[in-house]
């Protein structure tokens, strides 16, 4: 003070230099506005090295980021001495406490021997850092270089805390904006995947609209076929219970749809047709077929039965549903009843043709008879002749008379043979020869056999027992297989015509009559068809000769075959027990009737 | 080739001409015609022999004094178009006349075409036996 005193206009200069020097300090924070915090010390340094003629001026500053803190220093350009931010750091380390705070406002340090220091703290407590100026003046700092130097750290600390307000704006705007900047990319994101989902749908829900157009009218379509089918349809689930009949199927059954669903198909079948029924569907489910035909009768709701031919099958099921049993059911009715009048027409024909086969008796008639016949024409004619000759042949004409009655008399004997062979008599089993009931047929059916130009010729076993049977229906049997026999060897003309009859005995009863020519002869596949009656090769015949046979001899409990020669032509055999079961001599034998055969 | 004795008469326009030498022969499995029908030939002048088989009659020594044959059609062994065939095969040219019991429209056709003299039904009376066989001998 006492200087100041001496020298008044130093001191008013001294006074106005620093008063400028304030105005300056004041003036900085504007300057800085928008500086980095670096950079706002840094002026603050230089302004404070050229205004206090400072030897070094070094600030620190906290940053609550790292735990070092920024260190700037400014030298004088004139100071000798080498100094570092270093240095002074081992000296500020003394001053401050464990917290980092300033334990002496008013601490010095010295930093050279000449070189004093001093630290200014920034923030009230010190917390933004501190000042450290170092001076070779003793004096320093004086009164107003004091004032400079807190105004100057409180600036600073102003400056600082708005640089680093503007700093935390900053960081909070540009925060804002990439937060922004990514929301925006978010939701353009979540905008373009809502977009995408939105057309995804639409697409699926156009091909979900197109395919359940086509799904109706497919199902239209599979509708129509089943409601419209010329054949009964029914769907049943696996415990047989009706899901779902066209309408023909309930016209067949004479139930209508509703009725159905609440019936089983083994509710509606015949009694007689449903163990059949039930085992076929069985293997149908346990796989060991892939479906079945079943000609069975269905009971009408009003009882009546129908006939029907079903299709069943199984239908494959699927992730939701399960398998069905599906049935084409075709009525065939119609067809059957056809058939069973047929199989009666044919065993009522059988039975009558079999005791009257009046073209063929007709036939046979002539034949035996045309021969004798002839024999007395002549005869009377040469005996005319001999009676007018001149003289009067007397001896020759006794011997055409003698014939003449001869013949007549053969002629007499067909007739009665044969009238006995079709006699409408009642079957009548007896014990009878076989060889001797031969021995009459082939006697008259031996111009037949001539007229082939065949060769008879007997292989008849003596030891034959006796066979009880019905001399008449047999001896029908033995004609007929005689008969072919001479049409099969009709044609032949390129090599013998030879016809051979054989009985023998087969163990252990029973006796075998074979018929074997050298004819034509048959094919396997024909040996079979024969036998069936309506076949005939004859174009005048009427085919019901070996089919009417063969039931002979299946009356006694026998069987009738053909078989193929080892040379030409074929032998027809017949085979009877000599007893046939249930029989006895004399008891009426009740001939089975062909119709209940055909069921 | 051997003309047979009958084909020596210039021609047969005189029926009441001898005949006796001229053989007639029957061939026919039926004892009933082999019996009556010689002797009818016999009445109409002829000389005449009767055999029971076609093999028989081939196996005869009077094939070639044979002017006239009537022949059975259907007989065991070889049929009566057969010997026909058989004689033409050994150049053998004698009139036949067939006869048989089946009335059968188709076997008379075909003999016919055959070159058969004559065909008769049986059973057939005298008068058209005699027409049969002067037809047939006058044509030969």
């Amino acid at each position: 003070m006492k200087e100041q005193l001496q020298d008044p206009d130093r001191e008013i200069k001294r006074l106005q230099r620093c008063i400028n020097d304030l105005v300056s300090l004041l003036g900085l924070p504007a300057i800085w506005s928008g500086n980095e915090p670096s950079q706002i010390v840094e002026m603050l340094l230089d302004a404070l090295l050229n205004m206090l003629d400072l030897e070094f001026v070094c600030a620190r500053l906290n940053d609550p980021a790292t735990a070092a803190p920024v260190e700037i220093l400014r030298v004088s350009d004139s100071y000798k001495l080498r100094v570092s931010p270093q240095d002074i750091g081992v000296m500020v380390s003394n001053w401050l406490t464990p917290d980092g705070e300033m334990s002496l406002p008013t601490a010095t340090g010295q930093f050279a021997e000449n070189t004093s220091m001093f630290p200014v703290p920034l923030g009230v407590h010190g917390e933004m850092g501190m000042i450290v100026v170092g001076s070779q003046r003793a004096d320093f700092p004086t009164q107003t270089e004091s004032l400079l130097l807190s105004v100057a750290a409180n600036q600073a600390s102003i400056g600082l805390r708005e640089a680093a307000l503007l700093h935390e704006q900053k960081r909070i705007a540009h925060e804002l904006d990439r937060r922004v900047v990514e929301r925006t990319a978010e939701l353009a994101a979540t905008n373009e995947e809502l977009r995408k989902e939105v057309a995804e749908r639409k697409l699926a829900e156009a091909s979900l609209s197109q395919a359940h157009a086509q799904a109706v009218r497919s199902e239209e379509k599979w509708r129509s076929v089943f409601e419209n089918s010329a054949v009964g349809v029914a769907l049943a689930d696996l415990n047989g219970r009706f899901i779902a009949t066209n309408p023909v199927f309930q016209t067949m059954v004479g139930y209508t749809d509703d009725e159905l669903r609440q019936l089983t198909f083994l509710d509606i079948t015949h009694e007689e047709n449903i163990e059949q029924n039930r085992s076929l569907v069985r293997d149908l489910l346990d796989g060991k077929r892939q479906q079945f035909q079943i000609e069975k009768r269905y009971r009408r709701k009003n009882g009546q039965p129908v006939w029907a031919r079903n299709n069943v099958s199984i239908l494959p099921g699927t992730d939701r549903e399960s398998r069905f049993l599906m049935a084409l059911s075709e009525d065939i009715t119609q067809r059957k009843l056809s058939e069973e009048a047929l199989a009666r027409a044919r065993s009522e024909l059988a039975k009558v043709t079999s005791i009257t086969s009046l073209g063929v008796l007709t036939a046979s008639i002539a034949h035996e008879v045309n021969q004798p016949l002839s024999g007395i024409i002549t005869n009377a004619g040469t005996c005319l002749r001999m009676l007018s000759a001149d003289p009067p042949n007397i001896d020759g004409a006794r011997e055409t008379v003698r014939r003449t009655i001869r013949d007549g008399n053969r002629a007499s004997d067909v007739i009665t043979r044969l009238r006995t062979l079709y006699s409408k008599k009642e079957p009548s089993p007896e014990a009878m020869d076989l060889n001797e009931a031969t021995r009459e047929v082939t006697a008259l059916s031996l111009t037949e056999i001539q007229r082939s130009g065949a060769i008879l010729r007997y292989e008849l076993a003596e030891d034959l027992p006796p066979v009880i049977g019905d001399r008449i229906q047999l001896q029908q049997v033995i004609l007929n297989l005689l008969r072919n026999a001479a049409d099969a060897m009709s044609t032949i003309d390129n090599g013998p015509r030879e016809l051979l009859i054989r009985t023998e005995r087969e163990e252990p009863n029973r006796v075998r009559l074979s018929v074997k020519d050298s004819g034509v002869g048959l094919t396997p596949q024909a040996a079979e068809r024969i036998f069936q009656a309506f076949y005939t090769t004859k174009t005048d015949g009427m085919g019901i000769g070996l089919s009417v046979s063969r039931s002979i001899v299946e009356a006694h409990q026998g069987h009738l075959w053909a078989t193929p020669n080892d040379g030409p032509g074929s032998t027809f055999s017949f085979a009877i027990p000599c007893n046939p079961e249930g029989l006895a001599g004399g008891e009426p034998f009740v001939n089975r009737d062909p119709s209940t055969d055909a069921a | 080739m051997e003309i047979p004795h009958c084909l020596v008469m210039e021609s047969l326009k005189d029926w009441s001409k001898d005949k006796s030498t001229l053989l007639s022969v029957v061939v026919d499995d039926d004892e009933s015609v082999r019996e009556s029908l010689p002797d009818l030939l016999k009445e109409f002048g002829f000389a005449t022999r009767a055999f029971s088989s076609a093999e028989a009659f081939l196996s005869s020594d009077c094939i070639d004094q044979t002017c006239c044959l009537i022949l059975d059609i259907a007989m065991p062994g070889m049929s009566g178009p057969e010997l026909y065939q058989e004689l033409k095969r050994r150049g053998k040219q004698l009139p036949v006349i067939f006869i048989t019991g089946q009335r059968d429209e188709k076997i008379r056709t075909r003999v016919l075409k055959q070159g058969a003299a004559g065909f008769l039904f049986k059973p057939f009376n005298d008068a058209d036996l005699l027409s049969a066989i002067k037809t047939a001998l006058q044509a030969a």
